[in-house]
């Protein structure tokens, strides 16, 4: 059966097992844990490092309630980084290229943001749907439309990462492949091709970086807005 | 290699739950080390030798005696060519793309990779630093604190010199003291003789000229008007005399 370009985004099974399960749980193997010494080698200090800054800079606007979401918002960041720059290796899945992923880790933490701030501070919470200084004639129609940008955070949290990653995977498919079949046509054009497929590599790392980055900084700029 | 990973996972899993006391028998055949936890086995300086970047240093020395230097060189060679004439790996796009995620990865890491380990070593190391900061102050104050201590302790033997120069100063002060008070002593009964002196000096003083008055006056008194004539006509012919006598000498 010939492939589509699609059909490197299928959830492989093997004999059963949703291979997904072992991709979801490979970032675990990767990171070294906490010894109980106080020097530690290279990969200890410096991934202590980096979770310390990350945690006090996305923690720095938000207040002492909001400091719980801490272990969570990190081993998230971590979590996503990893496996967005674990697939872009050869032959690899992506487990964040499923919508299904991405929804089950957006709709569960905006529900609870928002859960938490009408359980604590209603008013303040509902206050949100009204910006200050609204002309009178307009408020009606801005707490509809605040309504459906608040319904569609999730959406847009799950949909963003996704489509992200796997646009950029259809892209490094799509430009290996030319350059893969020009190598014996034409090779002057596959050389050209290679150099974009460089460059749109190194988009892609950066783009794994970033939209991990943003999806845990949205998360933290909800819970600013609601804790 | 992989046998770290392992032994990792395993070491983190032991003290979880129904698994752990398993993983723990069935982890001791990778056990290499004495296990032993105090004091705490210091870690290696660097981490294991690698050749080429991902193949342990190991797996050379493995083949060296039987294949020698080329060995594993050769293996390497003849596993790609193998696998590629029997098609068991099929050159496609997923190579290219390989080829340019590798090149990536390896530029990035020769580039960035030693600072990375610089920076790494220099977190490390700015930890020591802050302890060995605080136990040299701690050594310092303390040893400042001796040197006090040893003067403090010179000084408290000196205690006896200072007694004996202040009961000096106070027995020259009671003798300076004394005397005054006897020269004074002196002077007063000095004045009072004086006085008395003085005194009796102008008594008979005045006794003196009284007498002498007295005297004056009763003998001219007693001169009668007519002695009076018979001493000047007496003392008019001696007169004459001695003038004549004056003139024939």
């Amino acid at each position: 059966m010939t492939l589509s370009l699609f059909d490197q985004f299928s959830s492989p099974t093997f004999m059963g097992i949703p291979l997904i399960m072992v991709a979801l749980s490979l970032p675990w193997l990767l990171f070294p844990s906490p010894t109980s010494r106080w020097l530690n080698n290279r990969m200890l200090t410096l991934q202590g490092w980096f979770l310390s800054n990350f945690t006090s800079q996305i923690f720095l606007p938000l207040n002492t309630g909001g400091h719980k979401w801490a272990p969570l918002l990190s081993a998230l960041m971590i979590f996503l980084l990893t496996l967005n720059t674990l697939g872009l290796l050869p032959y690899t899945f992506t487990p964040t290229t499923q919508l299904s992923l991405n929804m089950g880790l957006a709709v569960p933490l905006w529900l609870a943001t928002v859960i938490l701030g009408l359980r604590h501070q209603i008013t303040h919470a509902l206050a949100h749907f009204l910006p200050e200084g609204t002309p009178t004639p307009l408020i009606p129609v801005l707490i509809i439309i605040e309504t459906i940008s608040l319904f569609i955070r999730p959406l847009a949290l799950g949909v963003r990462l996704t489509a992200n990653l796997t646009a950029g995977h259809l892209l490094i498919h799509l430009v290996s492949s030319a350059a893969f079949v020009l190598l014996t046509l034409m090779p002057t054009v596959a050389i050209l091709t290679t150099i974009l497929l460089f460059m749109l590599t190194l988009l892609e790392v950066a783009v794994a970086l970033i939209q991990a980055y943003v999806f845990v900084l949205l998360l933290s700029l909800y819970l600013q807005e609601n804790v | 290699m992989l046998s770290r990973t392992a032994l990792l996972s395993a070491n983190a899993l032991k003290s979880k739950g129904p698994l752990g006391a398993g993983l723990v028998q069935a982890s001791h055949s990778l056990h290499t080390s004495a296990q032993s936890l105090a004091p705490v086995p210091p870690l290696p300086e660097k981490g294991g030798k690698v050749r080429h970047g991902i193949i342990p240093e190991e797996f050379f020395q493995l083949l060296y005696p039987k294949t020698g230097v080329t060995g594993p060189y050769m293996l390497g060679t003849g596993l790609l060519v193998y696998l590629l004439s029997k098609e068991l790996y099929i050159v496609n796009h997923e190579t290219m793309s390989a080829a340019s995620i590798g090149a990536v990865i390896i530029y990035g890491i020769k580039k960035f990779g030693p600072s990375v380990a610089a920076f790494a070593d220099k977190l490390n190391e700015e930890k020591v630093a802050k302890a060995q900061e605080v136990k040299d102050l701690a050594l310092t104050s303390l040893t400042q604190a001796i040197e006090e201590e040893k003067k403090q302790q010179w000084r408290a033997e000196g205690r006896s010199m200072l007694f004996d120069a202040k009961r000096n100063n106070v027995a020259m002060l009671l003798e300076t003291n004394f005397r005054e008070r006897i020269h004074m002593v002196t002077n007063e009964v000095k004045k009072r003789l004086d006085y008395q002196i003085a005194l009796q000096n102008l008594h008979r003083q005045m006794e003196q000229e009284h007498m002498i008055n007295w005297v004056e006056k009763s003998v001219i008194g007693s001169i009668t008007p007519q002695q009076e004539k018979e001493s000047i006509a007496k003392c008019i012919s001696d007169l004459k005399a001695l003038a004549k006598a004056k003139a024939t000498v």
